[in-house]
């Protein structure tokens, strides 16, 4: 078998308890797995990290039995495996265990962790309560979980509704569990009992394939961590040597960023200033000011916090504390329909869901955040809103056949100009974009950009949150890094690297571990 | 399943097709149906449940539901009676009690909006307080205070019935309000996208309050021209009317889940109604046998809205 030179970690053949060999997938038009091989060792907690689309879930869809590979072997305990569907890969051994979790909340943990497999008695016409609660009882013991299996899920906080998760995959006796993002709803504190049950199925023998966003919480967890680049295994390290840098470089790769606009952005009046801005269990003494025509970049890893901001400034949240200026004044109570009639626009992370009415067609959606513009005494003039949302769809190149047609038409790239012209239409002062670019082809991606700088020349001021940090450098001048619902650093988007930014956003806090 | 294919103008146009074969089926088999005076009686007939049904688009439009109608029907028409009995002269009370349903209406929706009480549990409360309410008012009988001159409210100036024309006024009214105007498009808006229509600030608890206010107006009208109809406040009037509301806004080809709809499509369900009532009563086709026609023609109507969504 070949190895590839990157794999130098690996544990000895016929060792793994799970192990995929040459994986591939193909979808139309796109690779998202080119020839994956890795093994997964007994009792290890293996990390799997990559950028968004490098090809994680597809793996994970594919170890789970959701989705089948194109070419390439599957081995469970050194045997070749068909998983035909999530329920064959559980018999074989492979329990996953989903961000979303699965539990039914108006039924008891044991009720839940026995789920289908339900003992019954009188041939199979009565379940067996009984039974099945000494069952439950005897799987969380072995987990040294101390929980009652009477309890209803839906009084648990979402911690512990975890490790009933976790303990319903165990119920299978599996060789390996795969986690999928489990701490993204988790507290800190909630995190370290989670690592500590972890830690008992590793002890177990059972293989831990755990992926996460949350890079910063792998050396507590993990042993060794696989990065997945464009569909490719870039390599495995001991999560000893896989310091932020050698991550860093193998996410990215070498890719330069372009150098960011050069615009020499003379230091203007403030437009928005947001002080000490708390939401509890999200935000916490947020400071930030934005400035005419300046572009704010967010980072930060998932789960930092930096949608809760955008929706918080946007009035779409309560605030706990804290105050927002627009043009020095401060703003009592903001709503959505308050920030707008000031001038502030949010361009949500959702466009289906928080972004357009997909019932109603591309002219209504464009129209949907000022219908008061192009109406006398509450009556709309058809004919100069027709030709209005004309001149939208030519100013920001949106591809519709009809605009009288439906929205849920339109390719993502030209929804979400439709959104973005949506707001231009209220002819505002600050946009915020929630990741503009997730789900859009690159010209659109392109486009999306050159309508912020050109916002940015008229003056408008803009906060860009983006999960791709190149892009951040590309858009933003300034870049506010975000951690656990606090911002953490500030730098010039010309001033850093790729890898000095995303090491600022992962690096262990200084803050709070100084606090 | 895969839906059958249905060619392109039969498919936009289908339940006006089908209304049209339907008149021209009755116009050789039912003697009578075609004739003018004919075709105002059947606009007569469905006046009272048709002004409920236009207030009611609107509010399922806006994705909420509203089963008080009925009762609410019946206690205007009641809270009239009695006002005018203590002595009130009948052109203040009429205006009175278009506003005490408009009020009622806005109670549903702050029900709705201020407490998150689903608008099925709240009308449905109302759907028997109300009842109560026109049996309170009037001791449990009709109460028959009104002068002669108000008949004609629900009766007939000449040959021509009123009701006829309020229904076809209330369908302007809709229509345009629906159709033209910023508030018509921020219920299509609420309802398509609940989400969605409050980040791009628009006041979606207003929308949804004022949306029942209207449907709660349009009741009371409603209630006051079958008082006059019966020329008295009656506690057991209006009852079903809810559901035949429903039904018609739902053959008009309105999505039950919210965001789609038009005031036009109702008028078509309502005439539907009418006609095939009126048809089949000409030709003598026992009522219970109408019953059993008029709910496989609403399960009818789902299904060619189905299929109609399929393909567009």
């Amino acid at each position: 078998m070949k190895r590839s030179v990157a794999d130098e970690t690996a544990p000895a053949e016929g060792a793994c308890n799970l192990e995929v060999v040459g994986i591939r997938k193909e979808y139309p038009g796109a690779t998202a797995l080119d020839g994956v091989t890795l093994g997964f060792a007994p009792g290890e907690v293996h990390a799997l990290i990559g950028k968004n689309g490098a090809g994680k879930s597809t793996l994970v869809k594919i170890l789970s039995g959701a989705v089948q590979p194109t070419a390439g072997r599957i081995l469970v305990r050194g045997e070749r495996v068909r998983l035909a569907s999530p329920r064959d890969a559980f018999a074989k051994g492979i329990a996953t265990v989903y961000q979303e979790l699965s539990l039914v909340p108006e039924m008891t943990v044991g009720e839940n962790i026995l789920l289908g497999r339900m003992p019954t008695t009188w041939g199979g016409v009565k379940l067996d309560r009984r039974r099945a609660y000494a069952a439950a009882s005897e799987i969380l013991a072995s987990l040294r979980m101390d929980l009652d299996v009477r309890a209803k899920v839906s009084g648990l906080g979402m911690a512990t509704q975890q490790m009933v998760e976790i303990a319903k995959a165990m119920a299978g006796e599996p060789s390996a569990v795969l986690l999928d993002e489990p701490t993204s709803a988790l507290a800190r504190d909630e995190t370290e009992s989670l690592f500590a049950l972890i830690a008992r199925l590793t002890a177990r023998g059972v293989t831990v394939v755990y992926i996460s966003h949350r890079l910063q919480e792998l050396p507590r967890v993990a042993h060794r961590v696989s990065v997945l680049r464009d569909g490719k295994l870039i390599g495995t390290r001991a999560i000893a040597d896989a310091t932020p840098g050698v991550i860093a470089e193998m996410m990215f790769g070498d890719a330069m960023h372009k150098t960011p606009p050069a615009v020499a952005l003379a230091r203007r009046k403030p437009v928005l200033e947001v002080r000490g801005l708390r939401r509890a269990g999200r935000l916490r003494d947020i400071d930030l000011t934005l400035h005419e025509g300046e572009v704010l970049g967010l980072a930060g890893m998932v789960g930092a916090g930096r949608t809760e901001l955008l929706r918080a400034i946007s009035g779409a949240d309560r605030l706990d504390g804290g105050s927002i200026r627009i043009d020095g004044r401060e703003v009592g109570r903001p709503s959505p329909a308050r920030m707008k009639a000031l001038g502030l626009g949010l361009i949500p992370e959702n466009r289906k869901e928080e972004g357009l009415v997909l019932e109603l067609s591309t002219d209504d959606n464009v129209c949907l955040a000022n219908l008061k513009r192009w109406a006398r005494a509450g009556v709309i003039d058809r004919r100069r809103r027709r030709a209005a949302v004309a001149r939208t769809v030519a100013d920001l190149d949106i591809a519709v056949s009809d605009p009288e047609r439906k929205v849920s038409e339109l390719s993502g790239g030209n929804q979400q100009k439709v959104v973005i012209g949506k707001w231009l239409n209220t002819a505002p002062r600050v946009l915020l974009f929630d990741e503009p670019t997730r789900g859009i082809d690159v010209r659109a991606k392109q486009q999306v950009f050159q309508i912020i700088a050109d916002l940015s020349r008229r003056g408008i001021a803009s906060i860009f949150v983006s999960s791709e940090l190149e892009e951040l450098l590309d858009v933003c001048h300034r870049i506010l890094v975000m951690q656990e619902g606090r911002i953490t650093a500030e730098v010039e988007a010309a001033d850093v690297t790729l890898a000095q930014l995303f090491a600022l956003c992962v690096q262990a806090d200084s803050r709070s571990a100084a606090s | 399943m895969r839906m059958p294919k249905l060619p392109p103008l039969l498919a936009k146009g289908m339940l006006e097709a089908i209304l049209v074969l339907l008149c021209v089926v009755f116009a050789f088999t039912a003697e009578g149906f075609l004739s003018f005076e004919n075709l105002l009686n059947i606009l007569h007939q469905i006046a009272l449940m048709g002004i409920v049904a236009f207030g009611m688009t609107a509010v399922i439009i806006a994705n909420e539901i509203d089963l008080s109608v009925g009762s609410l029907v019946a206690a205007s028409g009641c809270l009239l009676a009695f006002l005018v009995y203590k002595g009130m002269p009948v052109v203040v009370a009429i205006p009175v009690v278009v506003i005490a349903g408009a009020l009622s209406g806005a109670f549903t929706g702050v029900m709705r909006v201020a407490f998150q009480v689903p608008s099925f549990i709240t009308t449905l409360a109302l759907f028997t307080a109300y009842r109560g309410v026109a049996l309170q008012l009037t001791g449990g009988f009709a109460l028959t205070p009104f002068p002669s001159w108000f008949e004609t409210l629900g009766g007939r100036i000449g040959n021509v019935p009123v009701p006829a024309f309020v229904l076809l006024a209330v369908f302007a009214l809709m229509h345009f309000l629906m159709r033209h105007t910023t508030f018509g498009s921020a219920v299509y808006a609420v309802g398509g996208n609940e989400e969605a229509a409050r980040l791009s600030g628009i006041r979606v608890g207003l929308v949804k309050v004022l949306v029942f206010a209207t449907l709660g107006g349009l009741t009371a009208l409603s209630g006051i021209l079958t008082a006059s109809k019966v020329m008295a406040g009656s506690p057991m009037v209006g009852t079903g009317l809810e559901l035949e509301a429903i039904a018609a806004v739902i053959i008009g080809g309105t999505s039950f889940t919210g965001g789609v709809g038009t005031v036009r499509g109702t008028l078509l369900g309502v005439v539907f109604i009418g006609v095939i009532i009126n048809g089949m009563t000409l030709l003598d086709v026992p009522s219970y046998n109408q019953l059993i026609v008029r709910g496989a023609l609403i399960l009818a109507a789902v299904l060619i809205n189905r299929l109609q969504e399929t393909q567009a």
